[in-house]
């Protein structure tokens, strides 16, 4: 007997809510995803799609791996139906969170909670910018990636406005890889 | 401006030039912090707390900064702002996905983002490190032996969590 699609949906949504509560963020889920999702809904080929797709286009990654699971199981609605599960475990935390800590703003303890956590958050962004970069430049340092490395250096120093960095760097992407075949 | 207008417009703008929570930071921090819509202790927190909390990174961001500039209100437009632009992309592919395979301008332009967001949160990390309150031999210790716990493959959580802990009993 075919399930009903209803029963499609809330597989679906449960499914997301559970990888959300367990995995700490957006790279991190992809294994659990994994295990929930292949040979179940979607093939091991179309789980890597998911995954190169979720890496190339703008946005949440963790978001956009949920929106194409969804679609593999149900259609658009399956996409809406990922995309709740996925979004309130984190965003309902985070509001509680959030509202309590605006009530210490100006507690001592605070104060310290933030002198030990900006050195660790620092050293966060340091180790995950150096995956990112890695990450861009495959297998070996391309000429390419330093380059502009090198070129938004230059222009963060002079204070040029991020966005406006940020924009450059994507559109002289679209030049200077030019004409290369995607797998 | 509104306010919450403006959140709605700067969670577009991040949500549409990095591809996910963490390499947000960088551009995150130039827009709310330099454009002093929260302080450096807010995003500190925010940054902190959202790489703790399980769940997607970047929504934890937009939902902390946002509720911290705008309330509860706040953080919802900021939350819809940072779900749009990726929906919107996912819907699109979806639907063309059969005709059109990889289109490989975006492809080159995520690639070509990559570096540039990578540098612009090595800026991001000094300053937050410069700011954010331990700067002297405790603070170099505290980053240094972060650092080194993470590059070990230390689960970066367990490394923040510590690091705060150190700071509410030895640094306030």
């Amino acid at each position: 007997m075919k399930p009903s699609k209803f029963s499609v949906w809330l597989n679906l949504l449960w499914m997301f809510l559970k990888v959300n509560i367990l995995s700490p963020s957006g790279p991190a889920s992809i294994g659990l995803l994994y295990k929930e999702a292949v040979g179940k809904i979607m093939t091991e080929a179309q789980f890597v799609e998911a995954v190169g797709f979720s890496n190339v286009l703008p946005g949440s990654e963790a978001l956009k791996l949920a929106m194409f699971v969804g679609f593999a199981a149900g259609g658009i609605p399956g996409v809406f139906t990922a995309l709740l599960g996925a979004i309130l475990p984190p965003t309902v935390m985070m509001l509680i969170v959030a509202s309590v800590l605006q009530q210490f703003q100006h507690a001592n303890w605070l104060d310290g909670f933030v002198a030990g956590l900006s050195p660790a958050v620092a050293a966060l962004i340091i180790v995950v910018a150096w995956e990112l970069f890695r990450a861009s430049t495959r297998k070996k340092i391309d000429r390419r990636v330093v380059l502009i490395a090198v070129l938004s250096a230059v222009a963060f120093w002079f204070e040029v406005p991020s966005p406006l960095v940020l924009l450059g760097a994507g559109i002289l992407g679209v030049f200077i890889y030019g004409r290369r075949s995607y797998g | 401006m509104d306010i919450l207008l403006k959140l709605f417009l700067l969670f577009l703008k991040v949500n549409l030039l990095s591809t996910s929570g963490p390499a947000s930071v960088g551009l995150l921090y130039h827009e709310v912090v330099v454009g002093k819509l929260v302080t450096e202790s807010q995003f500190v927190q925010a940054v902190g707390l959202s790489s703790v909390l399980p769940g997607s990174d970047a929504l934890q961001l937009a939902m902390y900064i946002g509720y911290a500039i705008g309330g509860i209100s706040g953080g919802l437009v900021a939350l819809a702002a940072s779900i749009l632009p990726p929906t919107l992309i996912i819907l699109g592919v979806t639907m063309i996905l059969h005709r059109v395979r990889r289109e490989a301008w975006v492809g080159n332009f995520v690639e070509g983002l990559a570096p540039a967001i990578s540098v612009l949160m090595l800026f991001t990390a000094w300053k937050i490190f410069q700011k954010g309150g331990a700067t002297g031999w405790q603070g170099w210790a505290i980053g240094i032996v972060s650092l080194i716990a993470m590059s070990l493959k230390v689960p970066e959580r367990i490394v923040v969590v510590i690091a705060a802990l150190v700071g509410v009993f030895f640094l306030s």
